[in-house]
C-alpha cells in the first residue's frame, strides 16, 4: 500500500512548495533513500519523500539517521536552508524513527554533483572520560533531566540521549541526590500518519525507564532509584526536544530527590 | 541435519590439502623452533626481546623489567595438560600464536606437544588424536576449539534466556553433534584464534561512559565495581582479566582448581605489564627512526583509551615519513625510502579512504549511524596506538556469518532462528559459523558481532581474524574489499598492507 502510493507521488513536486512555508511541522511515513554525496566521513545525504505533497526533503540531520531497507517515520520542520548540500529543501530539526515492520526497497542515488554535508562534531557530544566532569555550586533543589527516544524503542540515541544523561549526571555528582525518580512515557495514543495508525505499546513507558535505570545504576552505583511508567501520551516543553512535539512525548524524566 | 563427524571429516580432507598448499607463505612467520617458549621452562623473561618474523622484527618489552617465570602462574603448567598461558601465548607471535608456529611444533613434536590436547587443540576430542587431520583446524587456521555453554550465560556467570534458537547444519568435526556434544546436550562450538595478551592497558581503557552499541553506561565490574571496557574475547564472556584467566585455566589447562588469589594477581600482573609491536621492518628499518614512533615502547609510555578523531590519529605513528627531508632521504636505499612512504601512505588510507559501510550490526543498527554510513577503516579501529574500538567494540564484520563470510568448510555452521523481532539485516533466520557476542547477550541481533581485536604485532600472528579467515595481511585488505566494494586501488592494497607489517 504504501510502496504504490510513493510510487504515484514520485513525479517531482515543485521544489519551492516548501521553502514557502518555514518552521511548519511535518509528519509522515516513507521509505528513504540515500543519495551517496561524498564530503568524507559520515557525509552522505538521507532524503524522504512526503507521500502526501510529493516533495523529497533532506532529512540528514536526524541525530538517529535511516537504513535503507526500512521506512522512517519522519517528523521536522521545513526551513529556509539552501538546498544545496544534498539537493533537496532541508528539515531541521528533525527526526526519522526507523520502523522495522515496515521493510523498503534499499535505493542510492548517485551524488548528482551535491557535495552533502562534512561532518561536524555536534553540539550534543559525550565527553571522554579523561575529561574532568565539570562541577556545579549549590545550593541545590530537586531537579529534573529529560531524555528522548526514537519512535517504538527504548534504544539511548547516540550524540543525543546519552549527553542528555551525561549533563544530568555532572550535576548530580555535585548535588548528590539521595534518590532518583525515573518516569517513562509512551506516545500510545493511536495517531493516522500518512495512512497509518501509529501508536507506541503502553509498556514501551516502562521499558523506556528501565533502561534509563540500567544506565544510572551503573553511572551512580548504590543511589536509590524507583520507576514509574505513563503510557498517556503528554508533553513537555523542553527546549532539548528541539520543537518536535512527537519527540517531547517520547521520553523518560529522571527526577532528582536530594 | 546433523552428519556424523566422522564421515564430514573425511569429505573435509581435499579442501584442507588445498589450503595446506598455501602454507609456504606464512611458513616464515613467527616463532622458529628455538623462540619456542616451553611451559615451566625456569627462563628469565627478559625486559625486551627481539624475535625475527617476515616482516622484520617484533619487540616484547615487559614494565619494570625482566620477570622470573619459575612458579610463575603465566609460565608454569598448571593443569593436566602440561600447557601454561604461554603456550597459547607466545612472545615470539606477539603473545598470541601463529598457525606455521603450531606447524613447526606439529613437526617438531610429532604432535605430542602439549598444544595439541584433545580438548580444544584438535577440532574435537572423539576424533583419533595421533592423527595430524584431527588438528587440521589449528594447524592451517590457527583455531582452538572454544566450547561454550547453551543456553549461555553472562561476563557475570548468569544464565541468559536467548530469543533465538540455534540448530546445527554442518558439523565437519562431530563436537556439535557427537554423544554429549551440540546444543542438545547443552554446549556450543565454535572455533577461534587466539588473541594477543599484550598492550592490555588499551584494551583495558574505558574511553566514554556510555557502549553506544548497545544503547547503555557500561557495566560494572563485579570486582572492584568499576566499568568494564567489554573489549576483550571475541565474545566479551569474560568482562575483567580475572574472570577470563579462570575461564582459561580451567578450559584450556585443565586446572583442577581455580587460580588462586596470588596466582591471579600474579598474572594480571605480567599482562598488564607486557607490551609488544613491531620494532624493525623487512627492509632494516628502524621503526622509531627519523620521527615515527613505532615500536612497543610509544605503547608502553602513551595513555591509552584515547579517540584518534579528537586526539592523536590513528597510525600518525609514522606521520613523519610524509615528508622525510632529502638528507635523511639520502641515508636510505630507494626500497627503504620507498617502504617507508608506503606505509606513511598506509595510514592516510586507512584514516581517510572512505567507503560505504553496509549491514554491519553494531555500526549500522542500532546505533543511528544509518545504513549505510560512509567512513574508513579508522571508524570502527579508532583508538589511538592501537586501532582497537574506544568503544565496546562488538561489530558484526560478517567474519563468521552468510552471506559475507567466505566459505569455509571445515568449520561448523548453525542456523539461527529469531524469536522474536527478526535481524535488521539477516532477518529471521541466519546462518553462522561462530554467533559470536550472541552467545553472551542471547540476543539474535547480535549474532555475528565479533569483539574488534588490537592491531599490534600482526606481523607475527598470522592468520587474522576471529576464524583465521585470512590468510595474510594481503587477506585483509581483500577481505575488506569485497566485503563493502571498497575498490581500492593496487597502490592503496600494498600501502594498507606496509602499513599493517609495521605494527
Ligand atoms: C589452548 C590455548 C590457550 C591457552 C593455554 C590460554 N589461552 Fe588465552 N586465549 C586463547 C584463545 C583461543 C583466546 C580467544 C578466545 C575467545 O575470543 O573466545 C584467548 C584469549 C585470551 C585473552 C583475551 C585477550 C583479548 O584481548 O581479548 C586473555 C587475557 C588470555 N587469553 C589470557 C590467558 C591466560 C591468563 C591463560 C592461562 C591461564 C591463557 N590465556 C591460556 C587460547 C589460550
Ligand atoms: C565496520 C567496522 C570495521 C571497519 C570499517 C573495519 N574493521 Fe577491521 N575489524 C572489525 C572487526 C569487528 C574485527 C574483528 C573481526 C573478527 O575477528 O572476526 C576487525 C578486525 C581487524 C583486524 C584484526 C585482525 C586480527 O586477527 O587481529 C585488522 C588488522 C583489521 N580489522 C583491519 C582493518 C582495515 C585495514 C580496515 C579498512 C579496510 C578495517 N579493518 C575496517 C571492524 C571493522
Amino acid at each position: 500500500m504504501l510502496r504504490s502510493v510513493l510510487t504515484l507521488a514520485a513525479l517531482a513536486a515543485p521544489l519551492s512548495a516548501a521553502a514557502a512555508d518555514t518552521g511548519s511541522l511535518l509528519r509522515f511515513i516513507t521509505c528513504p533513500v540515500y543519495r551517496d554525496a561524498d564530503s568524507g566521513k559520515k557525509s552522505g545525504c538521507w532524503l524522504a519523500e512526503d507521500p502526501a505533497t510529493g516533495i523529497r526533503y533532506d532529512v540528514s540531520l536526524s541525530p538517529h539517521k535511516p537504513d535503507w531497507n526500512y521506512a522512517v517515520l519522519v517528523e521536522g520542520r521545513t526551513t529556509a536552508q539552501p538546498e544545496t548540500p544534498c539537493g533537496a529543501p532541508v528539515l531541521d530539526a528533525v527526526r526519522t524513527s526507523r520502523l522495522y515492520d515496515i521493510p523498503c526497497t534499499r535505493h542510492i542515488l548517485p551524488a548528482e554533483g551535491y557535495p552533502g554535508r562534512r561532518f561536524v562534531l555536534p553540539r550534543r557530544n559525550p565527553q571522554p572520560t579523561s575529561v574532568p566532569a565539570p562541577s556545579f555550586a549549590g545550593p541545590f533543589v530537586d531537579r529534573s533531566f529529560t531524555v528522548y527516544f526514537e519512535f517504538g524503542n527504548d534504544f539511548l540515541v547516540y550524540q543525543y540521549s546519552d549527553w542528555l544523561i551525561q549533563q544530568a549526571y555532572y550535576w548530580m555528582l555535585s548535588a548528590k541526590p539521595k534518590k532518583l525518580i525515573i518516569t517513562g512515557f509512551a506516545a500510545s495514543a493511536p495517531e493516522t500518519v500518512s495512512g497509518r495508525v501509529m501508536a507506541e505499546p503502553a509498556d514501551l513507558a516502562l521499558q523506556r525507564a528501565q533502561t534509563v535505570a540500567t544506565t544510572m545504576a551503573r553511572l551512580l552505583p548504590g543511589i536509590a532509584i524507583e520507576t514509574r511508567a505513563d503510557p498517556s501520551t503528554t508533553g513537555t516543553s523542553d527546549a532539548e526536544a528541539d520543537g518536535i512535539p512527537g519527540q517531547a512525548q517520547r521520553r523518560v524524566e529522571i527526577r532528582a530527590v536530594l | 541435519m546433523s552428519v556424523s563427524g566422522f564421515r564430514m571429516a573425511a569429505m573435509v580432507a581435499p579442501a584442507l590439502g588445498a589450503l595446506a598448499m598455501g602454507a609456504g607463505a606464512i611458513a616464515a612467520q613467527g616463532g622458529a623452533p628455538d623462540t619456542w617458549w616451553y611451559p615451566g621452562s625456569g627462563k628469565t623473561f627478559a625486559a625486551s626481546q627481539d624475535y625475527p618474523n617476515a616482516q622484520g622484527t617484533l619487540r616484547v618489552q615487559v614494565e619494570g623489567g625482566a620477570v622470573k617465570t619459575r612458579g610463575h602462574a603465566f609460565f608454569e603448567p598448571l593443569g593436566a595438560n602440561g600447557r601454561a598461558c604461554v603456550t597459547c601465548h607466545q612472545p615470539a607471535d606477539a603473545m598470541s600464536l601463529s598457525a606455521a608456529t603450531a606447524q613447526q611444533r606439529w613437526t617438531a613434536s610429532n604432535g605430542h606437544d602439549p598444544l595439541f590436547a584433545a580438548i580444544d587443540g584438535s577440532n574435537c576430542p572423539i576424533l583419533p588424536q595421533d592423527q595430524r587431520a584431527s588438528h587440521s583446524l589449528l594447524l592451517e587456521r590457527g583455531l582452538f576449539r572454544v566450547q561454550l555453554p547453551w543456553p549461555m550465560t553472562a561476563w557475570n556467570g548468569r544464565p541468559v534466556t536467548p530469543d533465538f534458537d540455534i540448530e546445527v547444519v554442518r558439523d565437519p568435526n562431530g563436537c556439535n553433534s557427537a554423544p554429549g556434544y551440540g546444543p542438545k546436550a547443552g554446549n556450543i562450538s565454535v572455533y577461534r584464534r587466539p588473541r594477543p595478551v599484550a598492550n592490555m592497558k588499551y584494551l583495558l581503557a574505558v574511553g566514554f561512559v556510555f557502549d553506544p552499541k548497545q544503547g547503555f553506561a557500561l557495566p560494572l565490574s563485579p570486582e572492584d565495581g568499576r566499568m568494564m571496557s567489554g573489549n576483550i574475547m571475541a565474545d566479551n564472556r569474560a568482562g575483567t582479566l580475572r574472570i577470563q584467566m579462570q575461564d582459561a585455566a580451567h578450559g584450556h589447562l585443565q586446572a583442577g582448581k581455580p587460580l588462586t588469589d596470588a596466582q591471579v594477581r600474579q598474572i594480571t600482573d605480567f599482562e598488564m605489564r607486557v607490551f609488544t609491536a613491531q620494532q624493525t621492518d623487512a627492509h632494516g628499518n628502524d621503526l622509531s627512526s627519523m620521527g615515527a614512533n613505532g615500536g612497543p615502547n610509544h605503547l608502553r609510555v602513551s595513555a591509552p583509551g584515547a579517540l584518534g578523531a579528537i586526539g592523536t590519529p590513528v597510525w600518525s605513528e609514522f606521520a613523519a615519513w610524509e615528508k622525510l627531508s632529502p638528507e635523511q632521504a639520502a641515508t636510505l636505499t630507494p626500497k627503504q625510502l620507498e617502504f617507508r612512504k608506503s606505509v606513511a601512505r598506509g595510514a592516510r588510507v586507512f584514516r581517510e579512504k572512505m567507503f560505504l559501510i553496509t549491514d554491519s550490526a553494531g555500526i549500522n543498527s542500532r546505533i543511528g549511524f544509518g545504513n549505510p554510513v560512509r567512513n574508513s577503516c579508522v571508524f570502527c579501529h579508532n583508538m589511538s596506538q592501537m586501532g582497537n574500538d574506544v568503544a565496546p567494540g562488538q561489530v558484526d564484520l560478517g567474519t563468521t556469518t552468510m552471506p559475507f563470510a567466505d566459505s569455509m568448510p571445515d568449520l561448523p555452521l548453525f542456523r539461527i532462528t529469531c524469536r522474536g523481532r527478526p535481524h535488521p539485516h539477516y532477518g529471521r533466520v541466519i546462518y553462522t559459523m561462530d554467533p559470536g557476542f550472541a552467545m553472551t547477550s542471547g540476543k539474535c541481533a547480535d549474532v555475528g558481532k565479533i569483539t574488534l581485536q588490537s592491531m599490534r604485532g600482526l606481523s607475527a600472528r598470522a592468520p587474522f581474524f576471529s576464524n583465521g579467515l585470512a590468510r595474510d595481511l594481503r587477506g585483509i585488505v581483500d577481505y575488506y574489499d569485497r566485503r563493502y566494494s571498497i575498490g581500492y586501488t593496487e597502490q592503496e592494497k600494498q600501502d594498507l598492507v606496509n602499513l599493517m607489517s609495521v605494527l
